[in-house]
């Protein structure tokens, strides 16, 4: 696996070099001939101007509006590099955007940033509302991360999203569903231990509880051991991190204190969030799990510990974040059909039951071809699984009544399958075209 | 003067009722880790409150003469034999200022999930009533200056600020 990474990191730069940038504004109208300037921009276009004043809301319908997502960044914890700056994190938010136009027919522009603070970040993703049906928030460090996404869901009347925080979670809820199921167990009753208290996690707790699990039944842990409620920095992180402090308070019901070890003892389930292995979690912990135990290792490129170790261990349900590994818990999976399906319905924000239902939507899909042991989430390969997740958002977001636009399933479900299907087609005619070249050997 | 609702027990404990009584011989190893805790708190508003290494230690002893003593009180809220709050006060006398004797509040501290049930509110009236018997004619509180938390807590029940401790790092 070195080896793969080396490989891939040495295409990296070579093709970059090559391409010079992953994605671009196209045309996506004809210019039959200079005439057509007098539509597409002045004098024409000043009727559309003035109706669009008239009602902001058509700026959905006769422009872009509706199909344009930012991918802002501060560069502030881009991957597993830490902190590198926005040029530093271009070439990811680049590789996003390529996924987003992809996967979900989404025109996502790449966008980091120079933010000081949260409250220029904020301020500058509030100003990009009128262009944008949604934004995605991108590699923000936690605990700063928790706060902006608070804010602009709150201020902002189309969707923000970071897909640190429901991305993650999102597609983690899916897979536990299955892992769950697969193991003759429910939401309800089994204990879960995230380890790991960043934004993955922090997000997982909130949509296991809405989803249904008992908060009692969850245990969290960051880098100092289990929260609970007296632990000896609780009013730390009541200032500085009121999200830890909070969970803190409502998780954890035996008040089990301590480490890894302690929180595993009698556990169903572990979703590790925590930093690269792959040795950061030991057999020994693994062992004091229950028996059928599920175990998430979602740190990239390196697994908090190895599958073949945690399945010798004990574990009989296991994933990771890497694509070489059964299980992938891929942000790919979701949040291309999350926003596809909000766009579609020209959702004002994306709600944790839409997330909820998307990763209920995504179980099923998977369910529907057979779950396994090393098949418990659909894989980035079967595309039809994009439109459909779509579709269930869309549909969340109608009942929510979140949705400026009311499809209905059918419409949405049609609407997503056709976005999605133009993208692959365009992407198609540019390579047979020679217009996008195939890289150089 | 009567608090709006009573404090109910917290978020995962069984639920013996809370109650605020004076603090008892086998109280104080707790009542001093929660004193340690209210010092770390004020460090984190201000880093010339650093705490020494040994606060236990000193928590400890400081607390120890305070149970049945005339000229001070410590009070604790209890959830059966735990303790889950705690709140200092002596009495002190103004020598140049009328009112004449005030109860100085110098610790007060509840654990986080006991918090936001009204029970710092009765707890410190209680405070107030034992002072007042104790021949307060006034009750204060020791606060550093960017606790705003514990500043905000005061202002609510209608303290204001009598004298500024003002410092610097030479």
């Amino acid at each position: 696996m070195p080896e793969r990474r080396e490989d891939s990191s040495k295409k990296a730069l070579e093709y970059s070099r090559f391409y010079g940038g992953k994605v671009v504004v196209a045309p996506k109208v004809p210019v039959r001939s200079l005439e057509d300037f007098s539509i597409w921009y002045t004098p024409g276009v000043a009727a559309v101007s003035r109706a669009i004043e008239a009602d902001a809301d058509l700026s959905f319908e006769y422009t872009g509006r509706w199909n344009t997502v930012a991918v802002v960044t501060d560069g502030s914890r881009v991957l597993g590099l830490g902190n590198i700056g926005p040029e530093g994190a271009l070439p990811v938010m680049e590789g996003k955007a390529l996924i987003y136009n992809y996967l979900g027919g989404v025109n996502a522009i790449p966008l980091p940033i120079r933010a000081e603070s949260k409250d220029t970040l904020v301020s500058f993703v509030k100003a990009l509302e009128p262009s944008m049906g949604g934004v995605n928030l991108e590699d923000i460090e936690s605990p700063k991360c928790f706060e902006i996404l608070e804010r602009l869901r709150s201020e902002m009347t189309i969707p923000v999203w970071h897909d640190d925080q429901q991305g993650t979670a999102g597609v983690t809820l899916a897979a536990l569903f299955n892992a769950l199921e697969l193991t003759g167990r429910k939401l309800r009753g089994s204990k879960i231990v995230l380890f790991g208290a960043g934004a993955a996690n922090i997000a997982a707790e909130r949509l296991l509880v809405q989803a249904g699990a008992n908060p009692r039944d969850l245990i969290v842990l960051d880098s100092k051991g289990i929260l609970e409620p007296e632990r000896d920095d609780m009013d730390k992180l009541m200032l500085r991190n009121r999200w830890k402090h909070d969970i803190a308070l409502r998780t954890n019901g035996e008040r089990v204190s301590g480490g890894l070890k302690e929180a595993l003892s009698g556990a169903d389930a572990l979703v590790a969030a925590a930093g690269n292995g792959p040795e950061l979690i030991k057999p020994d912990e693994i062992r004091m799990m229950n028996k059928k135990a599920i175990a998430f290792f979602l740190a990239n490129p390196v697994p908090e510990m190895l599958p073949s170790a945690a399945l010798a261990a004990g574990a009989e349900v296991v994933a990771t974040g890497r694509s070489d590994y059964p299980n992938q818990v891929n942000n790919s999976l979701l949040f291309p059909a999350i926003f596809r399906g909000a766009l579609d319905v020209r959702a004002k924000t994306i709600t944790d039951s839409m997330v909820i239902e998307a990763a209920m939507e995504l179980a099923a899909f998977a369910r529907e071809k057979g779950i396994s042991k090393k098949y418990i989430i659909p894989t980035m390969v079967q595309w039809e699984v994009y439109p459909q997740v779509a579709a269930t958002v869309g549909q969340a977001a109608v009942k929510e009544g979140v949705a400026r636009k009311k499809l209905s399933k059918k419409e949405s479900l049609a609407a997503a399958t056709e976005t999605i299907e133009h993208s692959r087609k365009v992407m198609n005619a540019l390579r047979r075209n020679g217009i996008i070249l195939d890289p150089p050997e | 003067m009567t608090p709006q609702n009573r404090p109910k027990s917290g978020g995962g404990s069984p639920g013996s009722a809370l109650q605020i009584r004076r603090a008892r011989k086998e109280d104080l190893g707790a009542v001093a880790d929660l004193i340690v805790r209210t010092k770390r708190l004020n460090n984190e508003f201000d880093p010339l409150f650093a705490v020494v290494p040994d606060a236990k230690a000193k928590a400890e002893k400081h607390v120890t003469g305070s149970i049945e003593s005339i000229d001070r009180l410590l009070l604790v809220a209890a959830e059966g034999p735990k303790v889950v709050g705690v709140l200092r006060a002596e009495m002190r006398e103004r020598l140049f200022y009328e009112p004449h004797m005030e109860g100085f509040i110098t610790d007060f501290y509840i654990l986080p999930e006991y918090r936001r049930k009204a029970l710092g509110n009765e707890m410190i009236q209680r405070a107030a009533t034992e002072l007042k018997k104790m021949g307060a004619q006034i009750i204060v509180a020791d606060v550093p200056a960017q606790n705003e938390i514990a500043n905000r807590f005061y202002a609510k029940r209608g303290f204001r600020s009598l004298s500024n401790l003002v410092g610097m790092s030479p």
